[in-house]
């Protein structure tokens, strides 16, 4: 990501933070799960046992054992883990935000990139290195080389609705590549809806994440080899959660996501579905 | 004027005399006075963030009067705390306490029946804004 990509992201959301902006009375009156602080920093770390799946070619699964998520709420602007935003709209029902987001496929080709720390989208591997011979459309006997090369950090900006409907939450994202490396779009969208108690919390998400074919060529493509068209990723998660003694709460989950055909008729990826699981405890440093 | 108007007069100013001189003895005699006494407490605030319950510090009371006094320091609502002084002129006491609201210092006369100075320790809470947390559910750990 150029430094001018990263200016443009900075500009933006001081002007708008700085801008006037609605906001109607909310419901917060003290700190719970869904009430914050403003001012405050939030750290927690879950430390457990967990892994994720990898469709890439000769790349490796990834554990998750430690994982941190930090977030700071000022009046408008925010930072959730690697998403800043700023707050338009804030009613008890709905909110409207402008945030910017990583492009989290890159996770799949460098173990370095962040998102494999704070772990929060959807796939999350690294690709070994290794080197990737497809068959030769001219030629079946012959193979060719999958030359390597590198895929940029990106950041992606856009828009951000967030809507309750008795317990049910509902999150819609359309983001554009903003750091001039595919142009592509990505819409977001997930419900989570509570399932109830039984010795804990549980709960369910369900939701899709299209991708652009620019966005789906920078990462899967090959060119002159394979060309890919736009994605459409849906996915379900079952989650579960209950407080133990003191900050510590005990977190379990299952992710399923599966691969657009774009995405999973890459050369470069094996397998239609990517797999998360985790179970550990979170301790919750600062709140 | 007859001799019994002069004699009434004598024994009028006679009497406004000894009132003047009787008065300060009779005003001694009611106890320790009050105008004179100073109390100081030290700190006179403690501050509250949203994350504290209450406040635990180390109170220090000093008084001061410009007369020997006999009193004692009491704490209101803190009925077995007392500290008592006869015939000095000033004192201090020091206590460790725990609170979340105000505390009133109070210097009452040895029968504890007239309050004689009053220090409030005020607890100001922190004023804390809250909103709404970013509810992702696409995201993975939310």
């Amino acid at each position: 990501m150029g430094w001018r990509g990263i200016g443009h992201i900075a500009t933006l959301l001081a002007l708008l933070s700085c801008a006037g902006v609605a906001f109607a009375e909310d419901d917060c009156a003290a700190s719970s799960d869904d009430c914050v602080a403003v001012g405050r920093w939030n750290l927690s770390v879950a430390l457990g046992a967990g892994i994720r799946t990898n469709p890439v070619v000769h790349a490796q699964d990834i554990p998750l054992i430690f994982v941190p998520q930090f977030s700071y709420y000022g009046k408008r602007f925010f930072i959730d883990n690697l998403d800043p935003g700023v707050t338009l709209f804030e009613g008890e029902t709905n909110t409207l935000s402008l945030v910017a987001s990583p492009g989290y496929d890159r996770v799949f080709f460098y173990r370095s990139d962040l998102q494999n720390i704070f772990v929060g989208g959807t796939t999350a591997v690294a690709a070994s290195g290794a080197t990737t011979f497809v068959r030769n459309n001219q030629n079946p006997q012959a193979f060719q080389q999958i030359p390597e090369r590198s895929r940029k950090i990106t950041y992606l900006a856009g828009p951000e609705w967030t809507f309750r409907y008795a317990r049910v939450t509902g999150q819609v994202d359309y983001l554009h590549e903003i750091t001039g490396r595919n142009h592509g779009d990505e819409i977001r969208a997930a419900l989570g809806i509570p399932l109830g108690q039984l010795a804990g919390s549980w709960s369910a998400n369900v939701g899709v994440t299209w991708k652009s074919a620019g966005i789906v060529n920078y990462y899967y493509g090959a060119p002159g080899i394979y060309e890919a068209g736009w994605a459409l990723n849906p996915f379900a998660k079952l989650g579960y959660s209950r407080p133990l003694s003191g900050k510590w709460k005990l977190d379990a989950f299952v992710h399923c996501e599966r691969l657009g055909n774009a995405i999973s008729d890459s050369p470069i990826v094996r397998g239609h579905y990517v797999t998360t699981a985790f179970v550990g405890a979170t301790y919750v440093i600062h709140k | 004027m007859t001799r019994i108007q002069r004699t009434g007069q004598f024994v009028a100013r006679l009497l406004a005399l000894l009132g003047l001189w009787t008065a300060p003895l009779a005003y001694s005699a009611m106890g320790p006075s009050d105008e004179n006494i100073r109390l100081e407490i030290s700190p006179r605030i403690c501050t509250l963030t949203g994350r504290d319950k209450q406040c635990e510090t180390p109170v220090h009371a000093q008084w001061r009067s410009s007369h020997e006094e006999s009193l004692c320091l009491v704490i209101v609502t803190r009925p077995n705390v007392k500290r008592c002084w006869e015939h000095y002129a000033k004192g201090t006491y020091t206590i460790q306490l725990t609170f979340a609201e105000d505390v009133t210092f109070q210097l009452r006369d040895v029968s504890l029946e007239h309050v004689l100075a009053s220090e409030v320790l005020r607890v100001i809470r922190e004023a804390i804004l809250y909103r709404h947390r970013r509810r992702q559910p696409w995201n993975i750990f939310d």
